[in-house]
């Protein structure tokens, strides 16, 4: 319970910065997905079914305040979950700079599969140069920011840790 | 099995919830004008808060536009600065609230070139993500705001209501890929229709290539897709492209109205009617 209501406050203050926040910094019009942070902190320190549907949660929430279908962000974040589960489950990445490396990493590939996703489904007009001004600059932002995130997150570990073992 | 099923939960979850996801996107791309209870819950619930820090931000940024205007002045003018700064803020609220008056002053005349079911709102929040192209309106339901209303701002139009709850609304706007406004050549009356191409602007498809269509024309709702009333100003052609062997020609269409600096819009119910040329068609 804890945890899911850790994880609800982190959701609301990254979806209000990203639909707010982000867009006064002069970033030429990447926003830095805070909710992708999340979803890779889910992949690599939550590995049970809530997990899962937390990452599910995540994209979805992202669909609600976005003009594409729903169900593209959920598709793309549930992706990048596996994938950063099974990721930790073979490799070692505890330390920071391979955690960076997997954000940046992540941000490309859910980029890249929305991007999918909207040529099989939805119209891709002008989708190409603004994937290719934004993809590296978004990672880059993204990858910048997880460091400050995932220790914000690992300090309310010992909450969540206590509600595991009771 | 169900050893099996226990030791891959997580990854049988995930893909359980990967073709889910699926699912949704195809009926949601099927059904645009489906009503999503949970996404209109959301909203709902985002809407103080995207309201709230918006606000803080123009606060902010007002006394930091204020602070880097007063870097720079000598220490033996502390008092003079003092009073400067504090006539600087002042001018800086007046600014704001002569800005905000004009905004509405002009809201107020385009909507009253409008005959119909009008609404005003403030914009509370914008898109996630770089992808799309969409904002938060602090109106919805309770004030008479619905699914495919047009939004309109007095420079031109804005976009199309796709999402509603009580209290907010989201707006596609007219530069997302997703939007499709049917659209004439105000010169010419060459028709056709305005998609978006995100940062590109827009784009005028399916003009036939024998249509009179050149840079520097004005683009203008036709007002046959009952969503936005007839003779809105649109845009202005940039660049007209036609392929060697098609029977179409594409034009580039920048918008008229600012969409990166919208403070307040107006919505628009299906139906509405301009009374007089708002922004210049004739």
């Amino acid at each position: 319970m804890r945890t899911l209501l850790i994880f609800s406050a982190a959701t609301i203050a990254a979806l209000v910065l990203q639909t707010t926040v982000w867009h006064w910094l002069p970033l030429g019009g990447a926003i830095p997905d805070l909710l992708l942070i999340l979803c890779v902190y889910l992949g690599l320190h939550q590995h049970t079914v809530g997990g899962a549907l937390g990452a599910f949660f995540l994209g979805y929430a992202q669909d609600s305040f976005s003009g594409g279908a729903v169900g593209l962000n959920a598709f793309a974040m549930s992706l990048v979950f596996a994938l950063v589960y099974l990721t930790s489950r073979r490799l070692w990445v505890d330390n920071a700079i391979s955690k960076v490396v997997l954000v940046f990493l992540a941000s490309v590939i859910k980029t890249m599969v929305v991007v999918g996703l909207i040529a099989i489904f939805l119209s891709t007009a002008g989708i190409w140069s603004t994937l290719a001004r934004h993809l590296v600059i978004e990672a880059a932002v993204a990858a910048a920011l997880s460091p400050p995130v995932f220790a914000m997150l690992a300090s309310t570990r010992h909450i969540t840790e206590a509600e595991d073992e009771a | 099995m169900l050893e099996f099923v226990r030791r891959n939960r997580i990854i049988l979850t995930s893909g359980f919830l990967l073709l889910f996801s699926l699912l949704l996107v195809s009926t949601s791309v099927r059904a645009p004008r489906r009503r999503d209870p949970l996404t209109a819950l959301l909203l709902e619930a985002m809407r103080p808060l995207q309201v709230g820090v918006s606000d803080a931000g123009s606060a902010l940024t007002a006394v930091w536009n204020n602070y880097v205007e007063l870097v720079g002045v000598r220490a033996e003018n502390e008092a003079l600065r003092a009073r400067a700064r504090e006539l600087e803020q002042h001018a800086n609220r007046l600014g704001e609230i002569e800005e905000s008056n004009q905004h509405l002053k002009e809201l107020l005349g385009f909507r009253s070139t409008l005959d119909g079911q009008t609404v005003n709102a403030q914009i509370s929040g914008r898109d996630p993500g770089a992808l799309f192209q969409s904002l938060t309106i602090d109106k919805g339901e309770r004030d008479g705001v619905r699914k495919g209303f047009a939004v309109l701002s007095p420079d031109g139009v804005v976009g199309q209501v796709v999402a509603t709850s009580a209290h907010a609304a989201r707006v596609l706007l007219v530069t997302d890929h997703n939007s499709g406004v049917d659209a004439v050549v105000q010169r010419s009356r060459a028709r056709g229709i305005v998609a978006g191409a995100l940062a590109d602007g827009c784009v005028m498809k399916y003009l036939q290539r024998g249509e009179d269509v050149a840079v520097g024309d004005r683009v203008t709702t036709s007002g046959l897709d009952g969503i936005f009333p007839k003779g809105v100003l649109i845009g202005e052609v940039t660049k007209v492209s036609r392929n060697h062997r098609g029977l179409l020609q594409l034009a580039e269409v920048r918008p008229s109205a600012s969409l990166e600096r919208l403070e307040d819009v107006l919505v628009v119910a299906p139906g509405a009617r301009v009374n007089e040329p708002a922004n210049g068609d004739s």
